[in-house]
C-alpha cells in the first residue's frame, strides 16, 4: 500500500505552541478533507496528542507527522520521556483500546475525572470516543511514538 | 440583581456573565486550553458559588465564540456538573449550553456532557 506522508513537523516542546500547531493542522485538515466534521475531530485529537507529548517530553524535540495510508489518516507524535511516564503511556493506551464500548469508557473516565485533583485523565478516552480514532504506540527505550488513526470518510479534496 | 463575578481574563480566554431574573448567562471567548485552565477553573467555581448565592434556576453557558476546549478544561465542566448533581434537589439548577454548529467539536463534547448529567444539561445549537 502506498504511504503518502503529508507533513512532519518538529518543534521544541512548549505547551503554548500546542494551540498554534492545532490551528495549523486544523487548517490543513480542512483544506485536504472533504468531511469538515472529520477535520474537526482530527484537530481535537492532534491537540490532545501534542499536549501529552509536550507535557512529558524530557528532551528538546517533539515531532508530529500526519500521513495518509490508503483510506486511513494517522497522526503520530514522538517524544522522549522518563521511564515511569513511558509505562503510564503504555498502560493508558492499552486500557483505552481494551474498553469494548468507547462511549461507556469515556463516561466512566469523566466520573473518575470529577473526583481527581490533578490532571484530567480524559485525553486518550476523548480521542477514542469523540475523535473516533484508534490508538497505538511504539516504544523503544525512552522514545515514545503514539499513533491515532481515523478512517477517511468523504474522500480528499482535489 | 447584579451578578457578582469578576471577568475571566487569561491571555487566550475571556469570559463574562450577566443575570436576568433567575438565569445567569456566562459567555466564553477564545481558546480553553491548558494555558487558560487555572483561570477557567477559578471562574467556574465562582460561577457555581454565585448561582447558589442568587438561587439561580438556570445557568446558560454560551460557547458560541469558543474556538476550542482541551480535556483539562473539559474536566472543569465535568467537575462542576458533578458538584451540581451532588446538591440537594432544591438547590440544583439547570445548565444550558449555547453552541456553535460551525465549531464541530462542540457537538460531540457537549453530547458527552449531556450524557454525564442528563437531568441537568440541555444544549442549544
Amino acid at each position: 500500500m502506498e504511504t503518502r506522508p503529508f507533513f512532519h513537523l518538529v518543534f521544541r516542546p512548549n505547551i503554548k505552541l500546542v494551540s498554534t500547531v492545532r490551528r495549523f493542522t486544523g487548517e490543513f485538515y480542512r483544506r485536504v478533507l472533504v468531511d469538515q466534521e472529520l477535520a474537526s475531530r482530527l484537530a481535537l485529537a492532534t491537540h490532545e496528542l501534542l499536549e501529552n507529548a509536550v507535557a512529558y517530553a524530557n528532551d528538546a524535540e517533539t515531532a508530529i507527522r500526519i500521513e495518509i495510508e490508503g483510506d486511513l489518516l494517522s497522526v503520530k507524535t514522538w517524544n522522549r520521556a522518563a521511564q515511569d511516564r513511558v509505562n503510564d503511556i503504555r498502560s493508558s493506551i492499552d486500557e483505552v483500546m481494551a474498553a469494548p464500548d468507547p462511549d461507556a469508557y469515556y463516561q466512566s473516565q469523566m466520573t473518575a475525572a470529577s473526583k481527581r485533583k490533578e490532571g484530567s485523565g480524559l485525553g486518550l478516552a476523548r480521542i477514542r470516543h469523540e475523535a473516533e480514532m484508534n490508538l497505538s504506540y511504539e516504544i523503544e527505550n525512552d522514545k515514545v511514538c503514539v499513533r491515532a488513526v481515523a478512517k477517511i470518510v468523504g474522500g480528499l479534496n482535489p | 440583581m447584579t451578578v457578582q463575578l469578576p471577568k475571566l481574563r487569561s491571555p487566550v480566554l475571556s469570559g463574562d456573565a450577566e443575570i436576568v431574573g433567575t438565569v445567569i448567562t456566562a459567555r466564553f471567548r477564545g481558546t480553553a486550553d491548558i494555558e487558560a485552565k487555572p483561570e477557567l477553573d477559578q471562574y467556574v467555581k465562582a460561577l457555581h458559588d454565585e448561582a447558589l448565592r442568587v438561587t439561580a434556576t438556570k445557568v446558560q453557558i454560551d460557547l458560541r465564540e469558543l474556538e476550542f476546549m482541551n480535556s483539562s478544561s473539559f474536566k472543569v465542566f465535568v467537575t462542576w456538573l458533578a458538584q451540581v448533581q451532588e446538591l440537594p434537589a432544591e438547590q440544583q439548577y439547570r445548565i444550558h449550553f449555547l453552541s456553535n454548529p460551525n465549531m464541530h467539536w462542540q457537538r460531540r463534547s457537549l453530547a458527552a456532557l449531556s450524557c454525564f448529567a442528563v437531568d441537568l444539561v440541555t444544549i442549544e445549537t
